[in-house]
């Protein structure tokens, strides 16, 4: 059967990785080649993501906090990335389209770009305090470079005759924004939103970091400092898992709203 | 009635380029790229302007389409004076320019989508000249899934049924092999027949210019002009063999050698 073949291989090629990666940790820990305290055994971890992500909250630390961890990110998350896109869109579109605007942004957003996201962290803190705000202004600024970019550079690089015909067939300029640039621009558009959304959840981690009482990262922190090796690593781990989700839920959220992602994206 | 009169007094003429002179600015010096363009076309009408490439014969057409704007002169349509682009002259290009994400109707459909005035009719009009261009049955597929050929049916389709003033065609055929490109001339002396659609056709093939066009106007560069303006006698259909249709092209050919050669 070629067919079920092409499907094994295709369900199963991303998983090979994590499995040897896993079976090594296992051997690695077994053999009791490194630490405990250093590498914990897989089994150890599965336990507490158990106690985590199931047990009633209150009976140990971190018991059943994970929903409302996963919450607080989320929502961090969700506002800076969604900030980002507010602003990083009609900015590279307008960047990308007019040559004035290009001179007037590009030195301002590429000198911006260069500073590490890091060095906002204290002036975040100065600002905005600890907290909600402090870590969506960094995600924010973090995630509107790539969607600004990519944005700009698709926009300039659609080709012309595409919006001639669009001009010749009726379209006003503005009205062509949505009938054919935004489409014409949807791949350049996509890589944009999914670099952005993946860096929002890095500076997630960055903005919870600084002390807040709830988040992912806020958990990875506390962890650290009570010498609970096997809570950061499932802390990590949950956050691939879900920075992952969030790139397949984005990419499905697209395709299913507009035509040009689902056919040229 | 005075609509009737309005038509019969404009019968004949529906496009006058008068005293078109297009200029450009090259790494700072000025270049003339078109002195002094006359001509008027009938309604109607299958122009075609042939030349070497460079002569400004596509600056010309984008003249026209309003995608350029004159150093001077004007390019009148229907008694208006053109100044932007407009569903009035549209035009078919030499490369994709089909909208990637729509099918073959939805890029068939987009101009028509986008045209005031009856929504019932446009199913219909849409259906007709999917089977126009023979494409009924490829409705469902986008452009990278169809031939060159078919690409070009779908952009002659798409602007078709807007019902120009004037189609302005640049090359349109030149993409496309041999046999698909008789295949098109076909069509398009076929649909041009149906629809009394007047059409700009620009060409380097002269030979493609002779099988096709009722005037062709030679032109040539240096700055570019017309040089000679010549009313094709032959009866359709035109076959490109036997006598008259490689004797007019041989003349042509000599008459565009010899005004680039005196350049």
């Amino acid at each position: 059967m070629d067919w079920s073949k092409k499907k094994v291989m295709e369900t199963g090629l991303p998983w090979i990785i994590p499995t040897l990666l896993v079976f090594g940790w296992i051997l690695v820990s077994e053999f009791a080649l490194v630490p405990g305290y250093l590498l914990p055994r897989p089994q150890e971890i599965l336990s507490t993501a158990y106690n985590y992500l199931f047990q009633e909250p209150g009976q140990a630390p971190y018991a059943g906090r994970f929903w409302s961890d996963v919450r607080a990110s989320l929502v961090r998350v969700g506002s800076g990335f969604g900030l980002a896109t507010v602003l990083g869109l009609p900015f590279g579109l307008v960047s990308g389209r007019l040559p004035f605007a290009q001179k007037v942004m590009s030195t301002f957003v590429n000198g911006l770009r260069s500073v590490p996201g890091i060095c906002w962290l204290p002036i975040a803190l100065v600002w905005f305090g600890i907290g909600l705000k402090t870590t969506i202004f960094l995600i924010a600024l973090a995630a509107f470079f790539p969607i600004y970019i990519n944005t700009a550079a698709g926009a300039r690089q659609i080709s012309p005759i595409l919006l001639q015909s669009g001009a010749m067939m009726g379209v006003t300029r503005l009205r062509g924004v949505f009938a054919v640039l935004l489409p014409g621009i949807m791949p350049d558009l996509m890589t944009g939103l999914r670099l952005g959304l993946g860096i929002s959840w890095a500076y997630l981690v960055l903005g919870e970091l600084t002390g807040v009482p709830d988040g992912l990262g806020a958990v990875i922190m506390d962890a650290r400092m009570l010498g609970r090796i096997d809570m950061i690593m499932l802390g990590i781990i949950i956050i691939a898992v879900i920075g992952r989700l969030s790139d397949t839920l984005l990419m499905f959220a697209l395709r299913s709203f507009f035509k040009s992602a689902r056919r040229t994206g | 009635m005075n609509v009737g009169r309005r038509e019969t007094l404009r019968r004949d003429e529906i496009l006058r380029v008068e005293h078109l002179f297009k200029e450009f600015q090259l790494n700072g010096t000025k270049q003339m790229v078109l002195e002094d363009i006359n001509f008027t076309v009938r309604r109607g009408e299958l122009i075609c302007i042939a030349g070497r490439s460079g002569c400004g014969k596509s600056t010309l057409l984008k003249l026209i389409g309003g995608f350029l704007v004159p150093t001077s002169g004007a390019v009148i349509l229907d008694g208006k004076r053109v100044k932007k682009p407009g569903t009035d002259r549209c035009f078919v290009f030499q490369e994709d320019a089909l909208f990637p994400w729509l099918t073959v109707e939805e890029n068939i459909a987009f101009g028509m989508r986008r045209s005031p005035g009856a929504h019932s009719g446009h199913q219909n009009e849409i259906e007709r000249f999917l089977s126009l261009v023979g494409l009924a049955d490829f409705r469902e597929y986008l452009p990278r899934e169809i031939s060159g050929g078919m690409k070009q049916r779908v952009a002659l389709a798409r602007v078709l049924i807007l019902k120009p003033g004037v189609l302005l065609m640049d090359e349109p055929f030149g993409a496309l092999d041999a046999y698909t490109r008789e295949e098109m001339r076909d069509l398009l002396l076929s649909l041009w027949e149906q629809l009394g659609q007047t059409i700009l056709f620009v060409t380097h093939d002269v030979s493609e210019a002779v099988l096709l066009a009722d005037r062709i106007l030679v032109m040539g560069k240096g700055p570019g002009r017309i040089h000679k303006e010549i009313r094709v006698p032959l009866a359709r259909p035109r076959k490109n063999y036997g006598e008259h249709v490689p004797q007019l092209t041989r003349k042509l050919n000599e008459i565009i050698r010899e005004k680039s050669e005196g350049a």
